[in-house]
């Protein structure tokens, strides 16, 4: 005798698995313990340019990283007021993308698109202004670029792109000088 | 008479017995159902997800050949999956408006990359201002090879004078561009990075044209 599973509870069933897939899609990217902005928060301080070693086997700090381009991160914190990203671009290879914690990249710069090899970044809060930080119109406010963030914390990372398999150095080099710190410090 | 007092009670309890070992049953199916039903929809709802943010969807993903890529890696309005996706594995990928990643796991034929295997990677430029094909093993780690050789980018590419280019993956050395893909046995992943491609579709997201994406093909086995 084939057993009759009543309608009510392949209604159900169906309704509990739609519940369920929500409720798993949107926990995971939250029970994902080693999303990347977890594994660069391990390496230091906030607010501070750190070069992340060159990708080799065995040794990345995220998955999957580029063997061919060379990394630097900043992980700003907006708690004590905006945070200043400075740096020279060498090339128009160069990318400047900001984060939040959850990975969406919410702005960046190529540095192909710039008009002065030398970059200055204002990341600022949802409610600060670069004038509140104690300086106003900093220097000619067309050189600086004022992001907004809608995050606290998050991530400032900068790629530098090889343009050949012997200028690693000159990238190192590169990535060496930019900055990141407090807005005020910085002056 | 007494038989006929003390019978009818006895039949009733009786009945009343039958009657509540019947709704126990009855109850005790229902809860089978219940736990049944919930245990299906456990195991549907959690692989449903699963899948969509591991491999995605068509809505979600473009698939070309053997090449997959998310349509809104990175950006800030993606959808959940996509998100899911990015939280999970680990990396910390550009917007698609700025940049393109698509991965391969398998040859053009569908058969899973491995290192027991050698291929011819063909491609034709590729309308960016810079790319490069990397190779990993199956948990997204470089592969240890004597050269120090683990991808090629535009920059560095030996080209035919056509601009098409082939690359070599194979363990043992090879002329021409060649991509060491260690000792045998292990599964492969290709990851093809494009930065600032110069076409884009109506949302901004970095367009490449299918028939760009490299072939895959798979030449000899051991």
């Amino acid at each position: 005798m084939p057993v009759r599973i009543p309608g009510i509870y392949i209604v159900l069933g169906l309704v509990l698995t739609g519940l369920i897939h929500i409720v798993a899609v949107l926990t995971l990217p939250m029970l994902a313990p080693k999303n990347a902005h977890a594994r660069l928060a391990a390496l230091g301080p906030a607010n501070t340019m750190i070069e992340l070693p060159e990708a080799a086997p065995g040794h990345q700090v995220m998955p999957m990283m580029a063997p061919d381009v060379r990394y630097a991160f900043c992980r700003f914190d907006l708690a004590n007021g905006p945070v200043r990203l400075k740096a020279t671009v060498p090339d128009d290879l160069w990318l400047i993308a900001l984060y939040t914690p959850e990975g969406d990249n919410f702005y960046s710069v190529a540095g192909a698109d710039m008009k002065r090899s030398d970059i200055d970044l204002v990341i600022t809060g949802a409610d600060q202004t670069v004038e509140e930080a104690g300086v106003d119109a900093p220097e000619s406010s067309d050189e600086v670029v004022v992001v907004n963030s809608p995050v606290t914390e998050g991530i400032a990372l900068i790629r530098a792109p090889l343009v050949g398999p012997s200028r690693s150095a000159r990238a190192e080099q590169a990535l060496k000088t930019t900055f990141c710190g407090l807005y005020a410090k910085a002056g | 008479m007494t038989s006929a007092l003390t019978n009818p009670p006895f039949v009733l309890s009786s009945a009343a017995t039958t009657r509540r070992e019947e709704e126990v049953s009855h109850s005790m199916r229902d809860l089978a159902y219940f736990i049944g039903t919930f245990a299906v929809a456990l195991f549907l709802g959690i692989g449903s997800a699963w899948y969509m943010i591991e491999y995605g969807l068509p809505l979600t993903t473009t698939k070309v050949g053997p090449w997959s890529g998310w349509d809104s890696e990175g950006k800030p309005d993606a959808d959940p999956y996509t998100k899911a996706h990015v939280a999970r594995s680990g990396r910390l990928p550009l917007s698609s408006t700025v940049a393109r990643y698509f991965m391969a796991r398998t040859d053009s034929n569908g058969h899973t990359l491995t290192s027991s295997c050698e291929y011819a990677i063909n491609g034709s430029p590729i309308n960016a201002r810079w790319w490069s094909i990397a190779l990993y093993d199956e948990y997204g780690g470089l592969i240890e090879n004597p050269t120090g050789r683990y991808s090629f980018n535009s920059e560095e590419l030996l080209r035919h004078s056509d601009g098409t280019f082939r690359i070599n993956l194979a363990s043992k050395p090879r002329p021409e561009n060649w991509l060491p893909s260690g000792t045998e046995g292990q599964s492969l992943i290709l990851l093809l990075r494009i930065y600032s491609p110069r076409e884009t579709d109506s949302l901004g997201i970095g367009l490449v044209p299918p028939e760009r994406l490299p072939k895959i093909e798979r030449k000899s086995c051991q």
